[in-house]
């Protein structure tokens, strides 16, 4: 027959074909009449804004959620999965954004976790055969050229080193289709090069990757084909080279403005800790970057500016704050790099904005609503959080959203220092440039920031001046003259000490 | 969300308040003496004491903790109280019974914020220590005096108004207080945050330690409370008074749809939980069911109601 000539001569057979797909939530609609194709051996970056339906995409391909209308084939053949196990059994794999490891067993363990060779103890006493399921768990890494220690505890891993312990393990598995969901979140940059190497070999072996990012400029360097989706729908879809403006129009139906920043003057000094190799100082309506790779000490910094003690002896010291409350009475915020550890996802969207401040919403008869009401309506008028609904519990909003009541939260208060942690970590192209603007307004209007944050761009663009930081060392500075830029920071972290 | 799922949320959410009623419709249809002020009055009394230990327990519950020791709580501090009462009069019996239960809840709350022992061993080991307590200082022993315990105090176990036993009239002064600082107070809003997460809690500004040591002490002090009623309902102090109560009470509880892993709950719903519990027993003594099975029968419903509540969390 001709047709089965063409797809033996062609070489280009379609490996995952998705036709029409629709699904529902209640009556959200999370997906509509969804169809694409991504031909055997190639990576799809999925893009969109937060709740554009890209992780209701990769679960239904998984086998998480069930489509309520559409098909979906792998090579041809019907493939609806009715369970994550049921996906993997035929080869479709996902690497969600929180890994699971079992922490206490070892790397060889949680690769081969599903399928452990055994052998029989004096031919009867069944029994795991560490040696082989060691064997195969380094013949797996060494596939995809990875020096990671099959004995080691995975708890002793770092992030990216367990995100390729999943990969290995997925791998395991025949994988045909290998799925990310936003890799990279987490990710410092040399761990992203080298996951990055690791997937273009692995689709040089035929494994046919989708790979969910927030990062633009990642997807130029990895991905073959590109496929926007916003609210539900599929907005674009490209092949390589992509056009950037285009990419960001289909995402966010409208061009937007990258650049924060405006004219502002530093005023008195409102922050200035001494450290090791140099101090840090902030005025007020200044941004003070901190540059540094993953390790640097720079959370550390920001946790006891905010006034959170390690415990360890000898760091009683007077210029910074004595506890968490006594930071946020003198007008300090902070913005962790995790969502979970700023927000409390059971909690209202309103008692979320007001905890850090309740005690100035009450009154001897207990918390008052009208003010708090009050208090919470301007701030998610003023931020634009979205749904416009105070009582619905924090989870249900989207991560841009979530982040932006996380700024609404020290907005309710007195606040004149925000120190910032990955500020847009895991937030959509729309929200960021809102957070952008707004960190640049806050510090026109004479706060004091400082950021911490490993996009670089990001960091070069909202700071007056960025600190170098390695292990909690001031390494150098980079500051608002003809050599500032990534190239400059980039210099100053990476060179040996 | 459309008009249907609203609708369908909010039944699922009262589930708890649909199955009492439709508890109470079949025992009304299945025994006529249900119904009957005699009936509704015992029912309510055995409500009160679970009641007041329940109120402490959803404290501890939504602050993300369990509390095993509000069984044996009652039973010392039960004791504790008579014993006082026989020496110092009414007033100082009341109140050294309920400091007692403060006691223990403080010690739990140490033991559970300062040194970070889970809150299921810790309490599990104060929940064996203060029984043998309880045991040790009455030699096992019920506590009554040679002449009874005071009539004052028999008065109050016993005595109405309007209609009402003044016990069940205490539990509903105690959930009304409760309620108001569970659900009306900054500190009640910090319980919430604490359970639904410690660490946001924290970097909110949440001194999550004092509070994880409050909700223990206020669980330590209405299981007190319930330990001085239940003695006075007894005419006396029972070293073994209130075995159980620790399981009913978070079965209560979590009856009313609190999330065992914190920062979810209200305190009414856990008394729909308690008033389940008691309805239960009730109507299976009515209907002359063997205790034996009783027992079956309130652990087959305390495991459906957990089943309940994960459809709860889908739906939701």
């Amino acid at each position: 027959m001709d047709s089965r000539r063409d797809a033996l001569d062609g070489g280009a057979m379609t490996h995952i074909r998705i036709a029409n797909v629709s699904k529902f939530f209640g009556a959200t609609c999370a997906l509509s009449d969804v169809s694409l194709e991504v031909k055997s051996g190639s990576i799809l970056a999925l893009l969109g804004e937060n709740g554009a339906g890209k992780s209701t995409l990769i679960k239904i391909l998984s086998g998480i959620y069930p489509p309520d209308a559409g098909r979906i084939e792998l090579d041809g053949q019907p493939a609806h999965f009715k369970s994550l196990p049921e996906a993997i059994a035929a080869g479709v794999v996902l690497v969600p954004q929180e890994l699971r490891v079992a922490g206490a067993l070892s790397v060889a363990e949680n690769m081969l976790l599903g399928y452990l060779p055994s052998r029989r103890v004096a031919g009867l006493l069944p029994c795991v055969d560490a040696r082989a399921m060691k064997e195969s768990a380094r013949a797996i890494l060494g596939d995809l050229d990875v020096n990671i220690d099959v004995d080691a505890r995975a708890r002793d891993l770092t992030f990216a080193e367990r995100q390729l312990v999943v990969i290995g393990r997925a791998l395991g598995h025949k994988t045909r289709i290998l799925i990310l969901d936003e890799p990279t979140a987490s990710l410092e940059r040399r761990e992203t090069e080298r996951l990055f190497t690791v997937l273009r070999r692995l689709r040089n072996q035929g494994v046919t990757i989708i790979y969910i990012s927030h990062r633009l400029e990642e997807v130029d360097i990895l991905a073959d084909e590109c496929a926007v989706l916003r609210d539900g729908r599929l907005a674009a879809m490209s092949s390589a080279p992509f056009e950037r403006n285009d990419l960001i129009h289909a995402m966010t139906g409208r061009e937007l403005d990258l650049q924060a920043g405006g004219a502002r003057s530093a005023g008195d000094v409102r922050v200035s800790v001494s450290l090791p190799g140099g101090a840090l100082t902030c005025r007020q309506g200044e941004v003070i970057g901190l540059g540094g790779l993953l390790g640097s000490g720079a959370t550390e910094l920001l946790r006891r500016l905010f006034g959170v003690r390690s415990g360890r002896p000898g760091e009683r010291n007077s210029e910074y704050p004595r506890d968490v409350p006594a930071a946020i009475e003198n007008g300090v915020g902070f913005v962790p790099g995790e969502r979970a550890l700023s927000l409390v996802m059971a909690l209202s969207v309103r008692d979320n904005i007001v905890l850090p401040h309740i005690s100035a919403f009450c009154t001897a008869s207990g918390r008052d609503e009208q003010k708090i009401t009050a208090a919470v309506v301007r701030l998610m008028t003023l931020l634009d959080i979205r749904p416009h609904n105070p009582d619905m519990p924090v989870r249900g909003l989207s991560g841009g959203n979530q982040q932006k009541v996380v700024f609404a939260k020290w907005l309710a208060g007195r606040l004149d220092l925000l120190l910032l942690d990955e500020p847009t970590n895991g937030v959509d192209i729309a929200a960021k440039a809102h957070i952008h603007r707004y960190i640049a307004d806050f510090a026109s209007s004479g706060g004091a920031v400082i950021l911490s944050s490993s996009d670089m761009p990001e960091l070069l663009g909202l700071s007056d001046c960025v600190v170098a930081l390695r292990q909690g060392r001031v390494v150098g500075r980079v500051s608002r003259d003809n050599t500032y830029g990534e190239a400059s920071l980039r210099a100053l972290l990476e060179t040996a000490v | 969300m459309s008009f249907l799922g609203r609708w369908r949320t909010n039944v699922v959410n009262q589930i708890p308040a649909l199955v009492l009623v439709a508890m109470c419709v079949a025992s009304t249809l299945m025994s006529d003496r249900f119904l009957s002020s005699t009936n509704i009055t015992n029912v309510l009394l055995q409500a009160a004491v679970l009641a007041v230990i329940s109120v402490g327990m959803t404290f501890v519950v939504i602050g993300g903790g369990f509390d095993l020791s509000v069984g044996s709580i009652v039973g010392l501090s039960g004791c504790v109280a008579a014993e006082v009462m026989l020496r110092a009069g009414i007033f100082a019996g009341v109140v050294s019974g309920i400091a007692t239960g403060a006691a223990v809840g403080l010690a739990n709350g140490l033991v559970i914020a300062r040194a970070n022992v889970s809150p299921f061993i810790a309490t599990l080991g104060s929940m064996v220590f203060v029984r043998g307590l309880a045991l040790l200082m009455t030699k096992g022993a019920p506590v009554v005096g040679d002449d009874g315990l005071p009539a004052g105090f028999i008065w109050f176990g016993t005595a109405r108004l309007f209609g009402i036993p003044w016990p069940v009239l205490a539990a509903i002064f105690i959930f009304a207080i409760f309620a108001w600082v569970l659900h009306k107070t900054a500190f009640g809003t910090r319980v919430f945050a604490t359970g639904g997460s410690r660490e946001a809690a924290f970097l909110s500004g949440v001194p999550v330690r004092r509070v994880t040591l409050l909700v223990y002490v206020i669980c330590g002090i209405t299981a007190g409370i319930a330990g001085v009623m239940l003695a006075a309902r007894l005419q006396s102090g029972q070293p073994t008074a209130g075995e159980f109560y620790e399981l009913t009470a978070i079965a209560a509880v979590v009856l009313g749809g609190a999330a065992l892993h914190g920062g979810e709950g209200y305190l009414y719903k856990t008394m729909i939980g308690v008033l389940i519990m008691t309805v239960l027993t009730n109507s299976l003594n009515l209907m002359g069911v063997d205790s034996y099975w009783q027992r079956i029968a309130i652990g087959v419903v305390i495991v459906a109601a957990a089943a309940a509540d994960q459809l709860r969390a889908k739906v939701n």
